[in-house]
């Protein structure tokens, strides 16, 4: 099956007669998105992550490169048929109720009249606002904006859903009913593409994580991919005595102030640092593979890339 | 489609919303309504022998030069006169100030299509951009269009049935003040779309109606100015829209004179053409 997103060498510079320095958005991106997969964009601000977006949707034109979305070339209306887009911060006519905005949207995603009718109940069910269809959209709540914005990215049934923050703004209900419609996506086999500055959201629903550092994808994998750069060690003991020099191997102490943390995931490191805890009559109660969050190894990896520049 | 019909109405439900928009709406049922009930006229032998508004009686008169003595004399306006000096007020406030309130209202229209986060969920739909943009623009003509028929046709009728006088040449003035529309909002749109400022647009536009009353003086400016200054001034007349000198060729044909140069109108839709075509190269080749 060929990729749902294909892109090759993607450069993009924003250049303006009032600017004297050309800004480049991204430089050189390659990234292949398979069928099926849940993927989180993730990166500092700046990084190129909604150019690259909108560039897959035609909303902005690549300077160099080319980017396929599903078999055709990105921008081409026929490539956006099957796809969903929720944009951040996206602004809906207030004086639409949510129905007619949903009718207006899925008759520009060139949806018949049968299968908006059939579809915009159902959906406005399964987000959440069947009660509110005929309130004006001017009187929603930023959740209940997603909420229809969430509903109007998946009117058409697409095969690839793009969500720029989709869960901005959005209650801790909320945002567990976004990521169950999103579980429920990928069951059926739909493509999702995030991007969130929610890391704990990224975590908990995606398969893979791209991350993109001044206009460069820096890292590509699993989340386990990228939260285990920084994967150590954790020491748990009765008491920590004082006077013991923990920071000689890279080790600190957590705040509960009982167990050591030891950055480094090398055995030969722990067991130096056990025998040093045994020599001095620590007691140990036990040892575990300690694993940073998707945060901490995020902001490992950018803090990293900023020294190294 | 289905889809340019999505955005044709995102259009009429904008345009709609917008309170100026049902205020003209509202004017224009306002005079009709006032001609056809307020206005009461007692014709004597083709001439109006009295009008009578909300109850109140005038009868009025024009000056005319009697043929045996040749001096001018006072009589009773005749019906023809009447219905013309009529005709041309709702049409002549109808073009002027008409285009002026719907260049106004429609201005918030291009900056709200234009919107970061409305822009891009649209563009994200699978409709080409010079689909989605004519769809908008188709939108908002037929909606001035309807506008000038609902005042001009509903006067034309409630006068054509008060009086029995049918003059269809004052439709005319439905399509041209329509065009006209069109040409002047291609100047929104265009700077709306380059500089995603519509307000800009707007200044500019009406600037240019305030030029061209400048410039439908020229036959008499002409050689009053210098051969540099007359090539300058002749340059901007053939360049910009003539919006108030078309204004002429709306009173000749209500008056049914004949039109003595269609140029004003045909050189003002060349300038409409290109503006339009600019601002459409502009839509599709621009990142939003």
């Amino acid at each position: 099956m060929p990729p749902i997103i294909d892109i090759r060498g993607l450069d993009k510079t924003y250049r303006s007669a009032f600017r004297r320095r050309p800004i480049h958005a991204l430089r050189g991106v390659d990234l292949t998105i398979e069928p099926g997969e849940i993927v989180g964009v993730l990166g500092p601000n700046g990084a190129g992550k909604t150019t690259l977006l909108k560039i897959l949707l035609g909303i902005v034109a690549p300077t160099a490169g080319t980017a396929h979305l599903l078999g055709q070339v990105a921008g081409d209306p026929g490539a956006r048929r099957r796809l969903g887009y929720l944009p951040e911060n996206h602004r809906f006519p207030p004086y639409l109720t949510a129905r007619q905005t949903l009718d207006v949207y899925g008759r520009m995603a060139d949806l018949d009249t049968p299968t908006r009718k059939e579809r915009i109940p159902r959906l406005l069910e399964d987000v959440g606002l069947a009660s509110w269809e005929d309130t004006r959209v001017g009187k929603f709540s930023k959740g209940m904006m997603q909420r229809l914005g969430l509903a109007q990215a998946l009117l058409n049934l697409p095969e690839l859903v793009v969500l720029d923050e989709p869960t901005d703004g959005v209650d801790p209900v909320g945002r567990r009913d976004i990521r169950d419609r999103l579980r429920a996506l990928k069951q059926a086999g739909t493509t999702v593409l995030i991007n969130s500055h929610l890391l704990s959201e990224i975590e908990l629903v995606c398969d893979r994580v791209i991350v993109l550092h001044k206009g460069r994808i820096i890292r590509s994998g699993s989340i386990d991919d990228v939260a285990r750069q920084n994967t150590g060690w954790r020491i748990q003991l009765t008491r920590l005595e004082p006077g013991f020099d923990a920071s000689s191997f890279g080790a600190s102490v957590d705040e509960s102030g009982h167990a050591l943390v030891l950055d480094s995931g090398d055995p030969s490191v722990l067991n130096r640092l056990i025998d040093a805890l045994r020599a001095s009559d620590h007691v140990i109660l036990g040892v575990e593979r300690h694993r940073s969050s998707l945060e901490a190894g995020f902001i490992d990896l950018i803090t990293g890339q900023e020294a190294s520049a | 489609m289905i889809t340019l019909s999505g955005s044709l109405l995102l259009t009429f439900r904008e345009l709609w919303a917008m309170r100026l928009t049902q205020a003209m709406f509202a004017v224009a049922t306002l005079a009709w309504l006032l001609l056809s009930f307020a206005l009461n006229m007692d014709v004597v032998e083709g001439s109006l022998a009295a009008i009578r508004i909300f109850g109140f009686d005038t009868s009025p008169t024009e000056a005319v030069r009697d043929a045996a003595t040749g001096e001018w004399v006072q009589q009773a306006v005749s019906l023809d006169n009447f219905m013309i000096g009529i005709n041309t007020f709702v049409v002549g406030a109808a073009y002027f100030l008409g285009t002026m309130l719907g260049l106004f209202a429609t201005m918030p229209l291009v900056g709200g299509f234009l919107e970061q986060g409305r822009i891009d969920l649209v563009l994200s739909k699978p409709l080409s951009r010079p689909r989605l943009l004519l769809g908008h623009l188709i939108g908002v003509w037929i909606t001035v269009l309807v506008l000038a028929a609902y005042l001009i046709g509903g006067v034309w009728l409630s006068m054509a049935l008060k009086t029995g006088m049918w003059i269809p040449r004052v439709l005319w003035a439905i399509p041209i003040i329509t065009v006209m529309f069109a040409v002047m909002y291609s100047v929104i749109l265009f700077f709306g779309v380059s500089t995603r400022s519509s307000g800009l647009g707007l200044v500019i536009a009406y600037g240019l109606v305030f030029i061209s009353v400048i410039l439908a003086s020229h036959q008499a400016m002409l050689p009053v100015l210098s051969p540099a200054a007359a090539f300058v001034f002749q340059g901007f007349y053939h360049a910009l829209p003539n919006f108030a000198e078309v204004v002429q060729i709306l009173a000749q044909l209500v008056a049914e004179e004949p039109v003595t140069s269609w140029y004003p109108l045909t050189s003002s839709l060349l300038f409409g053409g290109v503006l339009h075509a600019l601002a459409f190269l502009w839509f599709v080749k621009r990142d939003f």
